[in-house]
Formats: C-alpha cells, structure tokens, sequence
C-alpha cells in the first residue's frame, strides 16, 4: 500500500527509510531512552528547515519557542552586535532546548555558516504530544529536566569556583597593598 | 510622478485583487459554508482524537471511531426524532399555506353553495381569516385617514401580509425538493470533517513548511496561540448551544408546545449569537402558541421556562465552557450576524459570531506577534 494514497494513509504507514534522522535524534539526549516507535512520533512532530549561509535561524530578543537539531550542517551561536562568537555547532548537536520549557527571549543570535538542515522541535507539539502520549512525554520532559539539573549543577560549581577565585583576588589584592 | 503612479498602480491592484476575493466569496459561498462547518467540527471533536490517541489508539482510528459513535449517535435521534420533525416540519407548512389558500378556498365554496349572490355578503362573517382580513381593512383606513401623507396604494396591508405568509410557505416548499443537495451536503460535511480530523495536523505542518524561514517560528507561535484561545471558545459554544437546545426542547414539552423539538433546536442554535439569540429563541415560541392557543398564562410559562433556562446557562454552563476569552463588542457582533445573514443567509447568521470571534483573535495574535518579532 503506497503512503500517499487515501486509504493507505487509514489503513497503515509504511515504516519510512529516513533512518539518518533517527540516528541524529539518538545522539540528542532528551531522546535517549526512546523506542522506535516513539522516536518516529517524534519525528512527526519535527519541523525540517533548510538555512542557506549567512542565514539567521533566530536574533536576540526574539521570543524562543523551541529548540534546533543540526541534522547537516554548522551554526554559530554570536552574541550582540559585534557577533561575538560563544560557540560553533555542528551535526547532531543542538541549542535553545530551555525555550521548550518557557518562552524566554533568545540570550543570543543564531547563524548558519553554511547551507545546513536543522530540525526544529516546538514547544507547541512537546505539548500535543503530552496530550496524546504522556508516557513518551513524560520521558522527555524527565531527561529535559536531568539536563537541565545537570547545567545547574555544572554552572554552581563554575560559580563556587569564581568565587573562590574573587576571594583569592581580593587576597592576594590587600596583602599587596600592606606590603 | 513615477512614485505617484505606482502607488495609484498599487491602489488599483489592492481593490481588483479585494473585488476578487469579495465576488469570490459571494460565488463560492455554499463551498464556504460546508468548509467552515466541517472544519469546526473538526476542531471540536479534536480532543476526542487526541484523548483516544492518548489511549494507544493511532489517529485515523481514533477519527474512525469517533465518526462512527457520532453516525449511530445521529441513526439513533433520526430513527427517535426524525419522523416527530417531519411531522412537524409539515404541519408547519400546511398551516403556512393554508393563511393563503384558505380565503380562495373560502369564496370558490360560496360560490359554489349560493351561486345568485355574490359570496360578498357571506364571506364578511363569521370566519376567522375574514377577521384578519377586516382587521387589516381597518388598519389601512386607519392609517390612510390619519396620516395623510401616506398613499393608501402605499399601505396596501393585505397585499403585503399575503406576500409574506406565502413567501414562508414557498421556502418551506422549496425546502423539500432540496433534500438530495441537504443529503449531498451530509455526506460532504462529515466526510471533510473526517479528514480534517485525521489528517489536520499533518496539513498544518505542511502549510508551515511553505513558510519562509524569517517568518517560521513567528507562524508556529501565532498557530499555538490562536489554537488556545480558539480552542476553548468554539468548543464552549458548542456546548452551550447542545445543552441550550437540549433544555428548551424538554421545557417546551412539559409546556405541551406545538412545534416543541424543532422550536427548541432553534433556541439552542439561536443562543450561539449574543444579546440577540436568547430573545430570538423565545420568539418562535411565543408565536405558535399566540397561533394555536392564545393562552396568556401559557405565554408567561413559555416566558419563564426560556428565562430559567438562560439563567441555568449563566450560572452553571458559562463558567464552565470558558468562552470568555473572545470577547466581542456589541456593535461587532450585530455587523458581524448582518454580514453573515446578507452573505451566506441564515446558517451565515449562526457562524458570524464564531467566525468574527476567529478572526479578533488571527489578527490580535498576529499583531502581537509582528511587533514582538520587530518586523514593523
């Protein structure tokens, strides 16, 4: 039965052969831990865009909506108006999965540096698809939230550290003045 | 000058391509209408998909069961309902018919029992629409007496009542030679309707995909929330209107009201347009026991019944089905009911309020969404 007749669409879906995709989604770890089965609902919910170079995928201070999967490609993230460059990504690597959680405006621009395939997963269909399969929802939402926990506690040790580092300043700053 | 003659190049373009779409609108309305009907059925059943799906059922079940409940659902009122409506629907007919046909009726009778007089004399008493027809003698005297400046060829009320008690009853007539496009359309409503539901979300991400990249996450953003809002409005309206119609057909059949269930249908659609529906669905009733019954205090039941039923709405249904969301001016609702019934006749009526209430929200939602995004 073919997928794009009426009634093949009723009756059943053939199991598409787009397994790159599912092996870019394994890669991303709030997909870890997924079936095939629900890897390919994922895939249903997910937006294909192609970026040709030079091309922006959000600016700072737009509101964020959700996150971007590079399937092919690179994109750096600049921030403000002298583009300066916080990171450059590439195939199966993602950013702005917190806009999934809240819409929060973008802390940063989003560039293609060359033509690129992303994938981009809102926080519109995360929500359909609580609706439809909480239990696969409820998946991702624990490893979106492990992620997250985990960021935390990677920035509170970057922050312990930086004030041990500003103490040991301050130190070593007024014994210098004694001396 | 160059920039003078495109801007008014420019104009000219903006009114043929509106003129386009308005006689477009006007040509393909009936297509319209099935649409916009099947795509709110769609949209009001959605969370019965999405709660089956949630279930392990995969979409296209999900939409083919709930077809198949909501097909049983109508067999079964049909097979209950369908022959009291029928009857119901003829009897209004022939009564319709019979205000006109009964004084024709009336003197080919006279003439034939006393053919030496001229049935004049005779058709002056007694009958009851020869009492309408005196009445109406009367207050055309008493017009042209009174108000000089008005032509007594001007007022001609019996005339007019005429036209009017036979222009209902043609439509009525009209009515059943339409069954096969009324059929047509039943089949074509739930069979769009079906699709919608299976295969809608699927078309919405097609459509985004045309969307250019600037404007993609903007489109999925302003959907999102057109969705929410929408979402609970329509369904809520649909709902009201169910247990409107639902509470109106049994209080009029207490009330032993000729017409009960078609009369009470109408007062459950009717309560869909604000400020105007709840009085409109009370109209109907009142008129058919002034006709039949002329019973005063049956009057002030019907009148009571249909206030009860409008405060159980206030106090218990609209808290509950959340429509507060749209809030629609006054004014905008009259245009929008005006606009409806002008384009698309009575059903255009029903849908104004609804379809006004889709594009407040398309347009706010899209406004916001263009400034947050700095693209004006």
């Amino acid at each position: 039965m073919q997928d794009d007749t009426m009634w093949g669409n009723i009756f059943g879906r053939e199991e598409k052969t787009e397994y790159s995709i599912y092996a870019v989604l394994a890669k991303i770890p709030i997909f870890r831990g997924l079936t095939k089965r629900e890897m390919r609902s994922v895939e249903r919910i997910l937006h294909r865009r192609i970026y040709k170079e030079k091309e922006v995928l959000f600016k700072e201070g737009d509101p964020g909506v959700g996150m971007y999967i590079i399937e092919k490609g690179r994109v750096n993230i600049v921030l403000g108006t002298e583009e300066k460059l916080l990171a450059s990504l590439s195939n199966g690597e993602f950013f702005g999965e917190i806009a999934l959680l809240s819409e929060i405006p973008r802390t940063a621009t989003a560039v293609a540096v060359m033509e690129s395939s992303i994938l981009g997963l809102f926080q519109s269909d995360l929500f359909g698809l609580l609706e439809t399969n909480p239990g696969m929802g409820n998946k991702i939402l624990l490893k979106l939230a492990q992620m997250i926990a985990d960021r935390l506690r990677f920035s509170n040790i970057e922050n312990q550290q930086l004030k041990e580092k500003i103490t040991e300043f301050e130190k070593t700053t007024k014994d210098g003045k004694k001396t | 000058m160059d920039l003078t003659l495109g801007r008014f190049l420019r104009f000219i373009i903006v009114v043929f391509v509106l003129a386009v779409i308005g006689w477009l609108l006007y040509t393909l309305s009936n297509i319209i209408t099935i649409v916009i009907i099947s795509a709110l059925l769609a949209y009001i059943l959605d969370p019965f998909a999405s709660y089956l799906e949630a279930r392990g059922l995969s979409r296209s079940q999900a939409a083919s069961l709930i077809f198949i409940v909501l097909i049983l659902i109508i067999g079964l009122s049909t097979w209950l309902l369908g022959g009291k409506l029928y009857r119901e629907l003829s009897s209004l007919q022939q009564s319709t018919s019979m205000i006109d046909s009964s004084r024709v009726n009336l003197q080919d009778e006279i003439k034939e029992t006393i053919p030496d007089s001229s049935g004049a004399s005779l058709f002056q008493t007694g009958n009851s629409t020869e009492k309408e027809i005196r009445f109406l003698d009367d207050m055309e005297n008493f017009i042209t007496t009174n108000f000089s400046f008005i032509v007594s060829s001007q007022v001609n009320l019996q005339e007019k009542f005429r036209g009017f008690t036979s222009g209902i009853s043609e439509q009525i007539v009209a009515f059943i030679p339409n069954m096969v496009s009324i059929i047509m359309v039943l089949v074509i409503i739930p069979f769009v309707a079906f699709f919608l539901l299976k295969d809608g979300k699927e078309m919405k991400k097609q459509f985004v995909s045309y969307v250019p990249n600037r404007y993609f996450e903007m489109t999925l953003n302003v959907l999102h929330k057109i969705d929410m809002q929408l979402g609970g409005y329509l369904r809520g309206q649909f709902i009201e209107a169910l247990i409107i119609g639902v509470l109106s057909v049994i209080a009029l059949g207490i009330l032993q009201v000729k017409y009960f269930t078609i009369i009470g249908m109408i007062a459950g659609l009717a309560n869909m347009v604000p400020y105007v529906g709840p009085v409109a669905g009370a109209v109907p009733a009142i008129f058919v026991t002034l006709a039949n019954d002329g019973d005063s205090m049956k009057l002030i039941y019907i009148v009571s019944a249909f206030a009860i039923v409008q405060l159980i709405d206030n106090i218990f249904v609209q808290p509950l089905v959340l429509s507060k969301s749209v809030n629609l001016h006054p004014l905008i609702i009259v245009f929008a009911v005006l606009i409806g019934g002008q384009f698309f006749g009575l059903l255009g009526m029903l849908l104004a309020v609804p379809t006004a209430g889709i594009i407040k929200v398309t347009s706010m939602e899209l406004y916001i969404a263009i400034r947050k995004y700095n693209l004006i």
